[in-house]
Parts: C-alpha cells; sequence; structure tokens
C-alpha cells in the first residue's frame, strides 16, 4: 500500500497541472475579460440593437456626442458635429474600427467583470464615456472641408489629448444614408496615407542638419530645374542662392533634393524611420498605418524626389502632427489618445534638442516670414505647407502641418485635403479653423 | 420600483446559486472525511527475533527488507519484496512474493495465499513474526492529514445531501422560468424525473446494500442534474437521454460495486474483459459512422452507441490488481499491449481525444502499479512519435494546433468556437445571464465539446470552476483515501478512475478555452451525450469502492 501511495504521486501532479490550467484561465479571464467581451461577433451586442441601451459619450466640455434614450440611439444634434466626430464616435455598426463605439461597446452597454452582460437593464450601470474631443471644432472643421476628402487632426503634444479628428467623407449615423461614400468608414487620421509633398522637407531638413556638417553656411542655387542621375528634378520657380531657412520657407525643390542627395540614402532612410514616418503607432489601442519611404532601390534620381517628398514616399497625419510636436517640444512628443482618462500617454523621443531648436526657427521663420502671422490669430505657429503631386490628370493634394509654441496652447496639427490643389490655399484655412478652435477650447482668444 | 425589486431578486438568486454549487460540493467531500474509524491496528506482528511489535494498518502489507515495503524488516537474510500480508473477509493470508528464502507458516513453506490465522508464527530469512491481535498493540499510530481529525464531526447525512441537490435544480428549473417570463413545464418535468432518481437510488443504496455513505452519489447526482437543466432550452430529448443514461448509469454503477466486491474476481474474469473490449473497439471500427471527423460510434438500432466510453471501464479493470499479484508479476507487458491496441484503435477511429485520455490513464496506471518509469518513458517516446505522424497525415488534426492559443485572431473560421467560448465566458461574468437564456448553445456541438463554456455563460464561472474542481476534489480524495482502501486494486483504480475523469474534464476545458488544442472529448457528467454518461457513472463506482465505509456496513452500524 505505501508503494502504491508514494508512486500515485502521478496523480498528484496531473491535479496540479489541471489546477494551474484552471488558474491560468482565471487570470486570462480577468485580464483579457474585456477583449473577450468586446468581440464583434458578440451576440450580447449585436442582438437587440446593441447601442440601445449604451451609455453616453461626451466631448471635453461635457457635450453630448451620442446617448440612448427609450430603446434608441441619438448623436449630436448638430449635423455638423455629428459627421466631424463620426470617426471618433462611431455609429450602430461595427464598421468603424477606431470609434468608441466599436472598441469600447462592451463597456457602454454595462458589461461587467463581476457581472458579464447579466445584470438586467433596471440594475445595469451604464458607462458613461467622455472623449478628449472638442465638439464645435470638429463640427468646423468638418463644415470647412467643403465637400472636399482629407483629414485634420490638432493635438496637444504635452498631454496627448485629441481635440480635433475629422476624417472625410463621412456620413450622418443618425440618418444611415443608403448608399455610403468610398471610406467613409475610414478614419484618414489615424488609417489613411498619402503622398506629402513638401512636407516632407521636414523630413529632408532634419536629416540635413544631423548629417551635412556644413549646412548652416551651405547655399543652394536653384535655375528651375536640375539634372540628377540623367533625369531633372524640377522646381515651381527659379529661386537662385538660398541658405537652408529660405530654401524651406521657398520650398525649394531643387535645394532638397542636393540636400538629400548630399545625405544619401541610407542615412535619408535611418531618418525617416526614426522620426516614425514608416511606424505605426497605439492611439488607445488602434494601430496608425505605417507611412513609407524606401530608397533602398532608388536611382539619384529619385533619391533626389524622395527628399521632396515624391518618389514612392507616404505619410499618416497623425504621424506628421507627432513629428511637428516634437519640433515644438524640444524633441519630445506625447503619443495621441482621444479617451479621456486613459492612462497617462506615451511620450517619444524622436529628435535632439538643439535640432529641434533649430527646426522650429526654420519653421517660425516660414510663417512669419511668408504665411503671415494673423493667419492664426495670434498663435504663434511653425509651419510648412505642401502639394503633393499624385498623378497626371488630378489636382495635387494639399498639405499643411505645424504647430504652436505657446505655453498654453501646446498644439499641434496636420491637415490634407485630396486634390485640393495648391496646399496654402486648400489646407491653409482648415488649419486655421482646426487650431484656433482647438487653442480656444484650451482657452485661447483669438485676436 | 417593483421592475427593480424583481431584478434584484432574479440576480440575488444566481448569486445565491453560485455559493449553493460551492456549499453542496463541499458539504460532500467534507462529509466523506468524518465518520472514520480510528487508526488502530488491524492486527500485530510481533518480531521474536529483534523482539518489536509491528502495527499492520493496511489490508494488504508489502512485506521486506527495502524501505518502500508497508512492514519493514531489517534482516540481510530477507529479500527485498519477500511477501505480502493481506486481509480478505475470509481472514488473513500470506502470499510469497518469489522471494529467495521462501516464506514459512509454522514452519510449512507458503506460496500463494496461505492462511494465518492469530499466534501463527510466519518465518522469513532468520526472521520469525507472530500474527497478534491488533488490541496488543497500544502505542499511538501516525495519521495521515485526512484521517487526522477525521472522527470528529458526524457525516453529514445522506437525505439531506440529497435534499440539497434536488433544491439546487429546483432553483435551475425556476430560474428557466424567470428567464422567459412563462412557466417551462419541460424544466420541471427533468427536475421531477432527477428528484425521483436520486431518492430511488438512495433507497437503493441505504435500504437495499445497507451503505450509509452517499457523498459521491450526491455529486453524481447534482452534476447529472445541472448538465440536464441545462440540455431543456435547447434539446428536450437530449436532456431525456442524460436522464434515462443516467438512470442506466447507475444500474452499471451498481454492477460493477457487486462485482469487486471481491477485489480478486477480477483476475479471473482479465481477459474475458480485454478480448470484450477489443472486440467492441472491432466492431466500432468496422461499422462505426463518421461524425464531427472522428468514427467512434455505432448505431444499433437507431440509438448511437459510443463503444470507447465503455471501454473506459473495462481498462480500469484490466489495469488494477491486488497488491501479492503486482510483487510477483511485475512486467506490464500484456497491459501494455492492450492499451497499446486501445490506443491505436482510437487513432483509427480519428478520435485523438479519447485516445489522449487512454494514454494519460495508462501512464498513471503503470506508474502507480509497478513504478517502472523505462516502460513509461519508452511509451512517452513512442507517442510524441505518433503524434508527429498524425500531424503529418491528418492536415484537420495540424490546423487545430496551428489555432492553438490564437483563436481570437481568427474567430470566423479556425477559432470559430475557442472566440466563442471565451466571449460567453465573460458574457457570464461569475453568476451568469440566467439559466436557459445563453446565446453560445446556438452553435453547432456546444453542447458536448463547449458545453463548458454555456454553464459558464449561463451559470457563471463560479459555478463553472466548481464543477471542474469537482473533478480534481476526486482526484485527491482518491489518494487521500488510497491507503485504507480494502486492496491496491481498489486504491489503483479509483486513482486511475478519477485521473482518467480528470484529463478527460482538463482536453474539454481547457481545450474549449484555448488553453489546449480543441480535441472534442466531453466534460464528465455535464456534456449531452448517453455513452458518456454511462461511463461515467461507471467510473465512480472505482471511487467509491476505494472508501473502507462502502463494504463496511456491519461495522460501522454494529460492532465498533
Amino acid at each position: 500500500m505505501k508503494k502504491t501511495m508514494s508512486r500515485s504521486i502521478a496523480a498528484f501532479i496531473l491535479a496540479l497541472a489541471f489546477l494551474a490550467g484552471l488558474g491560468y484561465l482565471c487570470f486570462r479571464f480577468f485580464t483579457e475579460n474585456d477583449l473577450w467581451a468586446s468581440q464583434t461577433y458578440n451576440l450580447y451586442l449585436s442582438t437587440g440593437g446593441g447601442l440601445t441601451n449604451a451609455g453616453t459619450i461626451y466631448d471635453r466640455n461635457g457635450e453630448v456626442l451620442a446617448e440612448s434614450d427609450d430603446g434608441e440611439r441619438f448623436y449630436h444634434e448638430d449635423m455638423s458635429i455629428r459627421l466631424g466626430t463620426l470617426h471618433t464616435v462611431g455609429d450602430d455598426s461595427y464598421n468603424i474600427s477606431t470609434a468608441v463605439q466599436t472598441r469600447f461597446r462592451s463597456q457602454l452597454v454595462g458589461h461587467s467583470l463581476v457581472f458579464g452582460y447579466g445584470l438586467p437593464d433596471s440594475l445595469t450601470a451604464l458607462n458613461k464615456m467622455t472623449v478628449t474631443l472638442d465638439a464645435d471644432a470638429c463640427g468646423k472643421v468638418y463644415d470647412a472641408f467643403g465637400g472636399k476628402e482629407g483629414a485634420c487632426f490638432v493635438y496637444n503634444y504635452k498631454t496627448g489629448e485629441i481635440l480635433c479628428m475629422v476624417s472625410t467623407p463621412a456620413f450622418d449615423p443618425q440618418n444611415v444614408p443608403e448608399t455610403l461614400p468610398d471610406g467613409s468608414y475610414l478614419n484618414n487620421c489615424v488609417s489613411g496615407t498619402y503622398t506629402p509633398g513638401s512636407v516632407y522637407k521636414i523630413v529632408t531638413a532634419i536629416a540635413a542638419l544631423e548629417y551635412i556638417d556644413d549646412i548652416e553656411n551651405m547655399t543652394f542655387t536653384c535655375e528651375g530645374e536640375k539634372d540628377f542621375g540623367g533625369n531633372v528634378v524640377t522646381c515651381m520657380d527659379t529661386h537662385g542662392e538660398l541658405s537652408l531657412d529660405d530654401a524651406f520657407s521657398y520650398s525649394c525643390n531643387i535645394a532638397f533634393a542636393d540636400m538629400a542627395t548630399l545625405v544619401g540614402a541610407d542615412k535619408m532612410q535611418k531618418v525617416a524611420d526614426r522620426l516614425g514616418v514608416t511606424e505605426s503607432f497605439d492611439i488607445n489601442g488602434v494601430d496608425s498605418a505605417k507611412g513609407h519611404y524606401d530608397v533602398s532601390d532608388a536611382d539619384a534620381n529619385q533619391l533626389a524626389w524622395s527628399g521632396v517628398g515624391q518618389y514612392t514616399n507616404m505619410t499618416n497625419p497623425a504621424q506628421m502632427a507627432i513629428l511637428c510636436g516634437a519640433i515644438a517640444n524640444g524633441g519630445d512628443a506625447a503619443l495621441p489618445v482621444y479617451m479621456e482618462g486613459a492612462e497617462a500617454a506615451e511620450t517619444h523621443s524622436l529628435l535632439d534638442e538643439d535640432i529641434a531648436e533649430r527646426m522650429n526657427e526654420i519653421m517660425r521663420y516660414t510663417v512669419s516670414g511668408h504665411y503671415g502671422e494673423t493667419m492664426f490669430g495670434g498663435l504663434t505657429v511653425g509651419a510648412k505647407t505642401g502639394t503633393a503631386e499624385v498623378g497626371d490628370d488630378i489636382e495635387p493634394n494639399a498639405w499643411m502641418v505645424g504647430y504652436s509654441t505657446d505655453e498654453d496652447y501646446p498644439l499641434a496639427f496636420a491637415v490634407v485635403v485630396e486634390e485640393g490643389g495648391f496646399g496654402f490655399y486648400s489646407a491653409g484655412p482648415i488649419a486655421r479653423i482646426a487650431m484656433i478652435e482647438s487653442a480656444e477650447a484650451l482657452g485661447f482668444e483669438a485676436e | 420600483m417593483t421592475q427593480f425589486l424583481a431584478d434584484v431578486a432574479v440576480v440575488g438568486l444566481r448569486i445565491l446559486m453560485a455559493f449553493f454549487a460551492v456549499f453542496i460540493i463541499y458539504e460532500c467531500f467534507a462529509s466523506m472525511r468524518r465518520q472514520r474509524r480510528h487508526e488502530t491496528p488491524l492486527v500485530m506482528l510481533y518480531n521474536e527475533t529483534a523482539r518489536t511489535k509491528i502495527p499492520v494498518l493496511c489490508w494488504e502489507n508489502a512485506v521486506g527488507r527495502s524501505r518502500g515495503n508497508d512492514i519493514v524488516i531489517k534482516d540481510p537474510t530477507v529479500s527485498r519484496s519477500h511477501f505480502v500480508l493481506l486481509r480478505r473477509e475470509e481472514g488473513w493470508f500470506v502470499s510469497d512474493s518469489d522471494s529467495k528464502a521462501g516464506t514459512y507458516v509454522n514452519g510449512k513453506k507458503a506460496s500463494f495465499r496461505t492462511p494465518v490465522y492469530i499466534d501463527d508464527k510466519i518465518q522469513v530469512g532468520h526472521t520469525t513474526l507472530q500474527l497478534r491481535r491488533g488490541e496488543e498493540f497500544t502505542e499511538q499510530v501516525r495519521h495521515n492529514w485526512f484521517f487526522s481529525k477525521a472522527s470528529g464531526r458526524p457525516s453529514v447525512s445522506s437525505p439531506w445531501l440529497v435534499f440539497l441537490v434536488n433544491l439546487f435544480h429546483l432553483f435551475m428549473a425556476v430560474e428557466i422560468c424567470i428567464t422567459f417570463g412563462e412557466l417551462r413545464v419541460g424544466a420541471f418535468e427533468i427536475w421531477g424525473a432527477m428528484t425521483a432518481f436520486s431518492w430511488l437510488l438512495y433507497a437503493v443504496s441505504a435500504g437495499g446494500f445497507g451503505r450509509s455513505n452517499f457523498e459521491i452519489e450526491a455529486i453524481a447526482l447534482f452534476l447529472t442534474g445541472l448538465g440536464a437543466l441545462l440540455l431543456v432550452e435547447q434539446n428536450m430529448r437530449d436532456a431525456w437521454i442524460q436522464v434515462a443514461a443516467a438512470v442506466a448509469g447507475s444500474v452499471i454503477y451498481m454492477i460493477i460495486l457487486a462485482f469487486i466486491r471481491n477485489p480478486d474476481r477480477i483476475i479471473r474474469w482479465r481477459m474475458v474483459i480485454m478480448l470484450l473490449s477489443l472486440g467492441f473497439l472491432l466492431i466500432n471500427l468496422i461499422f462505426g459512422v463518421a461524425e464531427l471527423g472522428a468514427t467512434n460510434r455505432i448505431y444499433v438500432a437507431g440509438i448511437s452507441i459510443q463503444p470507447s466510453e465503455l471501454v473506459k471501464i473495462a481498462y480500469i479493470f484490466v489495469g488494477a490488481s491486488a497488491l501479492d499479484h503486482l510483487q510477483t508479476k511485475r512486467n506490464l507487458f500484456e497491459f501494455v499491449v492492450f492499451s497499446a491496441l486501445c490506443v491505436g484503435a482510437l487513432a483509427l477511429m480519428s478520435d485523438f481525444g479519447t485516445a489522449l485520455i487512454f494514454f494519460v490513464t495508462f501512464l498513471i496506471i503503470s506508474i502507480t502499479r509497478s513504478g517502472d518509469y523505462k516502460t513509461v518513458i519508452l511509451a512517452v517516446a513512442a507517442v510524441i512519435f505518433a503524434g508527429i505522424l498524425v500531424l503529418q497525415f491528418k492536415p484537420y488534426i495540424a490546423d487545430r494546433f496551428a489555432i492553438w492559443g490564437h483563436a481570437l485572431e481568427d474567430p470566423s473560421n479556425a477559432g470559430f468556437q475557442q472566440a466563442r467560448v471565451l466571449t460567453n465566458i465573460a458574457a457570464g461574468g461569475f453568476f451568469g445571464t440566467g439559466v436557459g437564456g445563453g446565446v453560445l448553445k446556438c452553435y453547432g456541438a456546444s453542447e458536448t465539446d463547449l458545453v463548458f463554456g454555456i454553464v459558464s455563460e449561463e451559470m457563471g464561472l463560479v459555478v463553472a470552476l466548481t464543477i471542474a474542481m469537482t473533478i480534481f476534489g476526486f482526484v485527491i480524495n482518491s489518494r487521500a483515501t488510497a491507503s485504507r482502501s480494502r486492496s491496491t486494486f481498489y486504491s489503483i483504480s479509483a486513482i486511475c478512475a478519477a485521473c482518467m475523469m480528470l484529463t478527460q474534464t482538463a482536453l474539454n476545458i481547457f481545450g474549449c478555452t484555448d488553453i489546449l488544442p480543441l480535441t472534442g472529448v466531453t466534460l464528465p457528467f455535464i456534456s449531452a451525450g448517453g455513452s458518456s454518461m454511462l461511463s461515467c457513472w461507471g467510473l465512480i463506482a472505482f471511487i467509491k469502492a476505494a472508501d473502507e465505509r462502502t463494504y463496511s456496513v456491519g461495522r460501522l452500524n454494529g460492532e465498533e
């Protein structure tokens, strides 16, 4: 009997392994509960409307963006705000992957760890949720697009809070049309990528400051076009002799093609990767779209074009805003978030402080010298416009990216208007509204 | 306001039921520790050579020189395992374990089961042992934890346990009505049938066989009724099959208990049982019908039967035996061949889950019987090799391995079932969304493979884990009582039957929750399936038999 007893330790080990398995299951139950509960196939969410008894979503000022009443879901009463916040708030479906109503629906309908979906309606503690957006800013920016497609993204580079996240085309979640415009489920700010055109010169300028020794004393000569590797790179104008600052503010293609050539493919790639152009980052659990910069197979002419943001370059609007935030903030920028009360946003270090300060000078000079200080209603803004050629018969994409350095309004922005034409005239007005409205949400009073 | 109060009551009932389930299972296991006889020696051996008193505590005792024996004789002329001293209902016997010097009783050479009586002298080597009465040994005996405070409190009365189980099932039936807001007659029919069955079983057990304890049966009834009531809103016919199979299973349970009352009877029947089992599996291989990937069932007169479920019981029979047989017949050859044929047949049926259950049980039996790790390592190597071949030739098995641990990444195809189980476990929370109201049962095979998810969703994680812990408790309990069984046959068979159920439970629970690859085996007593229910009731007979109280009613009620 004693031997049988001691040998039955095998049974005991099996039992302990079983216990460990149950422990692991419980561990996962606690740690992955939200993930399990919020799956889109979950019948507790999709049957019976799912949202008919869901919690209210507020903006940063406590304005109701969506609420349920008497078995129906209601969105903001102002149609522009409904459309402007669509990609953050979401609709009844699960199709807008970045939206609160898609990602956090289980919490919105009162799912809890202890009771699951088991509580009757009268006992469910409806979870309200607050987003960091400013509803008015989003509504006004939506209108400013005037039917054009694109993205406008403004965030606080110190705290990470997104104040304005508008993506067009959108649709009205209150009265969903039968046929939706193509791409209206996509949040272009986070999930879109576009040919950057001249806004990419920010990246090229940083590479030049880092890797070209005598860049500060160098001049570049623009005669309207220049040969690189047997083909020409053309410029909008004939700029003549230019310093780095002037080349940037005049947005001279020849100067930046020269810089990209001097820096070389390897280092251009390295800088693009480090600045996050080719990286994805996390916005409250949503992975942003990666941009594209790959000059590994580029010839001399293509490398030159990549320096002015053409070639195969692609950038993501939110990522460009983060880069601008880092320039304004001495090289570091918080990663964006749109859920209020989320964990403290991560800070990314993108570039050295001295380079950031130098870039700030250059971008500030571009605004004060060329766009005009009055454009942003008195905010201290550094910026860059871009006009990205995307095809022969199509109007170029218009860009404007930048930031304000005012202590109380640490905002970075990126605006892109598809087929918008000239960057300054098309993206500029939207950027102006977005920045002033967002700053006003932080207490700014425009002049 | 009334709505609010009604809702509070509904949620309150669910919370109550979760703790009620825990309480019932606790009472059953706690009761098994109570009302035990004191650990006093059954008899005593007086070593005339060394002048020492040796208490004999077990019904079967290995005697020899090595330390692993129940009774150690420090005499170089004694073999490492010399003889076995064992008790049967007829009295005490000595079986020589092929010792070098031989065993002599009163000067006559003993071989197999030579009777010894009080004051008889057993000579081994240079040592002479005299069998004396247990009362002559007056010193304190060291207790195993399970028995240390065992006899203090009275055991929980069996009718009370049955009542608790009935009450729990009644709550379930009521909850089904609450969920649907109307009277569901089916639920009360099942409840009524289960209640009648439990009292009938109690009457037979207590009245017919005079058994005082009823814990194992109460647990089986509790689980059976829980499973059947969960089926009411899914498939009423299946619910009735569960109850009917449990009734049939309880008959098998009684037959097994009667059959193994004499633990030596199995030796004569062993070959017959082996051949019958293999014949059963062969019939399955020839006439089997493919369903859900495995060809593990046959149809007899329209009734689906899974022969492999019944072979499980036979497997335990064949695997265990009494101590003196173990000591003289050490090689596992016969058992290894039988196991290989069983596992091979199951693999041919593509029933890899059941094959794995047999294999794990094989390992436990082999180790517990012989301590022969060489055979075990060899077997593990062979099975790993076979497993690799299976993955090569059965692509759908390889697919299951591929999705293992990533079910949520592909919830519409390969991870479909596991992902839904996880989501509905989260939906149920601790206390469930209400019996009968779950959505997991809409999916295919949910009543068998995914039933853990259904329990979690409708009754909550607390009840689901209680079920898992019950099977875990069977293993711990079988091990704890092993040394007090009347034969190693009972100890080994109880431990292995419990391990078999535990392995099955593990494959079911961890398979559907993506912790192990999904193999599609049933959750004991809960999953829908008549054959599975029969085998579960059959298996608990071994656990019951290992409990010394099962066959010793007279002593408890009278003599002691």
